[in-house]
């Protein structure tokens, strides 16, 4: 029974010694990497040791303070900003708590009662000081755990990287169709600019062949750094290469190669950055998310950069602000790079927004 | 003779106890003859299931000589006691550390009949004698596939009817192992006895229960479905109630219990909530669980301490395991939408909300899940409840073709009233269908549902003997 809940929310069982042992070298050797900047990602919590010990009465105690402070909140964060209200923060509390004991099975003892222990991979006291982080400074409960599931992973995120979103996810299940249809790109080099926290570049890894392969950029140090984190904690070492730099600076050697290229660009018109959801515009890196004056400043330079980087038949899938952004970037494509790109198309996330623009090289 | 009698049995168990009986003097002819002739005493080979390369005419032979003898002759012991002779004497059952032989016998012949119930007897034993009769037609391998057909049901018919023949039989020579060992007065033979009859107790108890859940789906995992009735939060909470019930039920009978979707009420309880319970003849019990459950209480939620009613629904849908038929599925005819979506979305949002809802648009069944933490996950598990509800569905239909089960297919959804819970003015709960009532409402909603649920099955089976 604990085996097999404990499986469940960790789908690949690492040794929790993974980042000691890499005693300050990347994990990965980024093409670009500055030897003096070296940083060393953090682990998310369901990772670190269980080494703590609590009374479940304590973490009873912790649990009703938490969920109080959550059922006071009631629709107030929706109201200001469109944030959670209590019945998701109460779940936060259960996926706080999941990641936090090491054994679920005290869950299900109803009372949680008793001068029982039992192991934490937090202290207690760090646990009412996350919750507090949480609901007083609204961070994002990813950063709280220091991950986020998305699709079948459990990526590892912190503050400078961008949390993944769920309307990403799609763009691997276009990738697969693609691929699906079409062996040369599933054997091809494929490109994930921006990467983040390298969620499409790992989850574009595992659709591909063997000898099919993902560069991932992205500009920031912190960024790179926990990709390659991700990508090592997938065993994706050889498939998946980091690079740090501007979009498609640290691509030089891949013109006309790629056989697909996908980004989730920064895309928010600067003028919104200012109202976004406390969690989104307090805490997340602004370089990911602020796209100019009209959020296409990014998403203008990777069609440029498409046209020259494709090689022929190679695929592209762009994430965008919604339909006004899809329709400019499909006239864009149409209009200065005629002649470039093929078979549109403009798909919807599951919210029903027009969401994604993807296509073809000629 | 006591001693070599209890040798021989060691050796080589009790059906040889009659052949011994043969050749002693202490028991009348009459007796040892009428046992002698019972055919499923009868070990010959010839006996065995025919695979479709006997001749007709020993089949027509073999045949007659079987049908007409099952009707001639009930078994009995020795002193005429008969298996309907147990049942109507209607010895107290007790428990099965109370050494006492007419407790096991008659716990044993509730058993027996139980399974006959569960097998439609009477109509088996005519359906048998039609089967025999078509086999002894001269034309019946003119088509073989036919006659590889009815052969194969004759076999399996007649497999299981002998099986519970020589449970019936097993039964009656215990009883009169116990009661030769009385009469000579031997305590060894008597304790020996009682021990197999004990052994009988237990195993015709678990042959029982496997009669039970002997339907096509019963052995399947399920999920199960709580939505609360109109009524607001008290409603709300007698529906969190009622899933916390299930899942403890769940978990004491050693079951795999994951919450797939749960929509939490304003104020307290639960609007609906589904959960996946997975294991052996999961779908098999929970299905008598089917229907409407009714709660009358002093409502903690109402200022005045006023008494309430509220409903909730329960719904029972089985996983089907991957040899069955599944609905083929089109991507095309599913509608995926986010649940509780809105604003701009992407990047603009921060939320651990990802549920996901699925319609399938032919049908207008839909599924939702949000117990996962990812979108792609929620999806998936939506796309499994989804599976399942579309395969339930078809089954329904299919069932509307054969007309006899459609009762109690149509039945798994969500029922009419089937239980009330009153905790005020009195305590009680109690099954409307089979009248089964409990005193001590905690332990039913501590998950204490096995009586209601065995009740149920068991009742379910004389309608079906009704019918039948």
């Amino acid at each position: 029974m604990k085996l097999s809940l404990s499986s469940v929310y960790r789908p690949y069982r690492f040794p929790t010694l993974i980042n000691s042992s890499a005693l300050g070298r990347p994990f990965c050797s980024p093409a670009l990497s500055s030897p003096s900047t070296i940083l060393k990602p953090q682990v998310p919590l369901f990772l670190r040791p269980p080494i703590n010990s609590t009374k479940l009465c304590d973490l009873k105690k912790w649990h009703d303070w938490a969920k109080g402070v959550a059922t006071s909140i009631g629709s107030a964060f929706v109201h200001s900003d469109n944030g959670p209200d209590s019945s998701l923060l109460c779940r936060e509390i259960k996926w706080l708590m999941e990641d936090a004991v090491e054994d679920h099975s005290v869950f299900s003892h109803v009372g949680l009662e008793g001068d029982e222990c039992v192991k934490m991979r937090v202290d207690i006291e760090e646990l009412y000081c996350l919750w507090k982080q949480r609901v007083q400074e609204r961070r994002p409960f990813q950063y709280i755990v220091g991950c986020e599931h998305w699709r079948d992973l459990v990526l590892s995120v912190q503050e400078g990287v961008l949390i993944p979103r769920p309307e990403t996810e799609l763009i691997v299940d276009f990738v697969c169709d693609v691929v699906s249809k079409n062996e040369d790109l599933k054997r091809g080099v494929w490109a994930d600019l921006g990467t983040g926290s390298g969620a499409l570049a790992i989850g574009i890894g595992r659709v591909l062949e063997s000898e099919g392969r993902v560069i991932a950029t992205d500009l920031s140090h912190v960024a790179v750094s926990v990709a390659a984190y991700n990508v090592k904690r997938y065993c994706l070492q050889d498939k998946i290469e980091l690079r740090e730099g501007s979009w498609f600076e640290p691509l030089r050697d891949m013109e006309g190669k790629l056989a697909g290229l996908v980004s989730n660009p920064p895309y928010i018109p600067s003028k919104d950055i200012s109202g976004l959801q406390a969690e989104v515009g307090r805490h997340e890196p602004r370089v990911a998310l602020d796209g100019g004056i009209d959020g296409m400043d990014a998403l203008l330079h990777l069609c440029d950069g498409a046209a020259l980087m494709l090689k022929p038949g190679g695929f592209f899938a762009f994430e965008t602000n919604g339909e006004q952004q899809c329709r400019a970037l499909v006239d864009y494509m149409e209009n200065n790079r005629s002649g470039s790109f093929c078979n549109f198309e403009i798909l919807a996330d599951f919210a029903g927004i027009q969401r994604f623009v993807i296509g073809f090289h000629q | 003779m006591s001693c070599f009698l209890r040798k021989s049995l060691r050796l080589k168990g009790f059906s040889l106890f009659h052949h011994i009986l043969a050749s002693s003097t202490w028991f009348s002819c009459r007796h040892f003859s009428h046992s002698h002739s019972l055919p499923y005493n009868n070990t010959s080979p010839r006996f065995l299931v025919p695979s479709g390369s006997y001749s007709n005419g020993y089949w027509s032979q073999h045949n007659r000589f079987w049908t007409s003898e099952t009707a001639a002759t009930e078994p009995s012991t020795s002193d005429g006691l008969t298996l309907q002779g147990i049942l109507s004497y209607n010895w107290a059952v007790l428990d099965e550390n109370d050494s006492d032989w007419k407790s096991h016998a008659s716990a044993i012949a509730q058993s027996i009949h139980l399974i006959k119930r569960r097998l439609q007897w009477r109509k088996l034993k005519v359906r048998l004698d039609m089967l025999s009769v078509q086999l002894n037609k001269a034309d019946l391998w003119d088509d073989p596939v036919h006659a590889g057909k009815i052969s194969r049901e004759h076999g399996s018919l007649l497999g299981k009817m002998k099986e519970v023949n020589a449970l019936e039989q097993e039964l009656l020579e215990h009883i009169d192992m116990i009661k030769l060992a009385r009469q000579e007065n031997d305590q060894d033979l008597e304790s020996e006895s009682l021990k197999a009859l004990l052994n009988m107790r237990r195993e015709a108890k678990e042959k029982e229960l496997e009669a039970l859940l002997s339907g096509e789906q019963d052995s399947c995992s399920c999920y199960i479905e709580v939505q609360a009735g109109a009524g607001g939060t008290e409603s709300m909470d007698w529906a969190a109630m009622v899933m916390q019930m299930y899942k403890s039920w769940a978990q004491q009978r050693g079951y795999k219990v994951t919450v797939m979707d749960e929509m939490p009420g304003e104020i307290a309880g639960i609007k609906r909530a589904t959960i996946k319970v997975d294991g052996e003849f999961a779908f098999g019990y929970a299905k008598a669980e089917v229907g409407v459950h009714r709660l009358v209480r002093i409502s903690p939620f109402d200022s005045n301490k006023r008494r309430h009613t509220s409903f909730a629904a329960v719904a029972v849908i089985p996983i089907l395991g991957d040899g069955s038929t599944h609905v083929q599925i089109n991507e095309s005819d599913l509608r995926i939408e986010r649940f509780r979506a809105g604003g701009a979305g992407g990047q603009h949002v921060n939320t651990t909300e990802s549920a996901v809802r699925i319609v399938h648009i032919p049908t207008g069944v839909t599924a939702t899940c949000q117990n996962e933490r990812s979108q792609h996950q929620n999806k998936a598990s939506a796309m499994a409840v989804l599976q399942s509800r579309l395969d339930q569905l078809e089954m329904a239909r299919q069932a509307q073709l054969n007309a006899h089960h459609t009762q109690s297919l149509t039945d798994i959804t969500w029922g009419s009233q089937i239980r009330s819970y009153v905790l005020h003015p009195y305590r009680m709960v109690k099954d409307l269908r089979t009248n089964y009532e409990v005193s001590d409402p905690d332990s039913v909603l501590e998950g204490d549902l096995d009586g209601f649920i065995l009740s149920y099955l068991s009742a379910s089976l004389d309608e079906d003997e009704d019918e039948a």
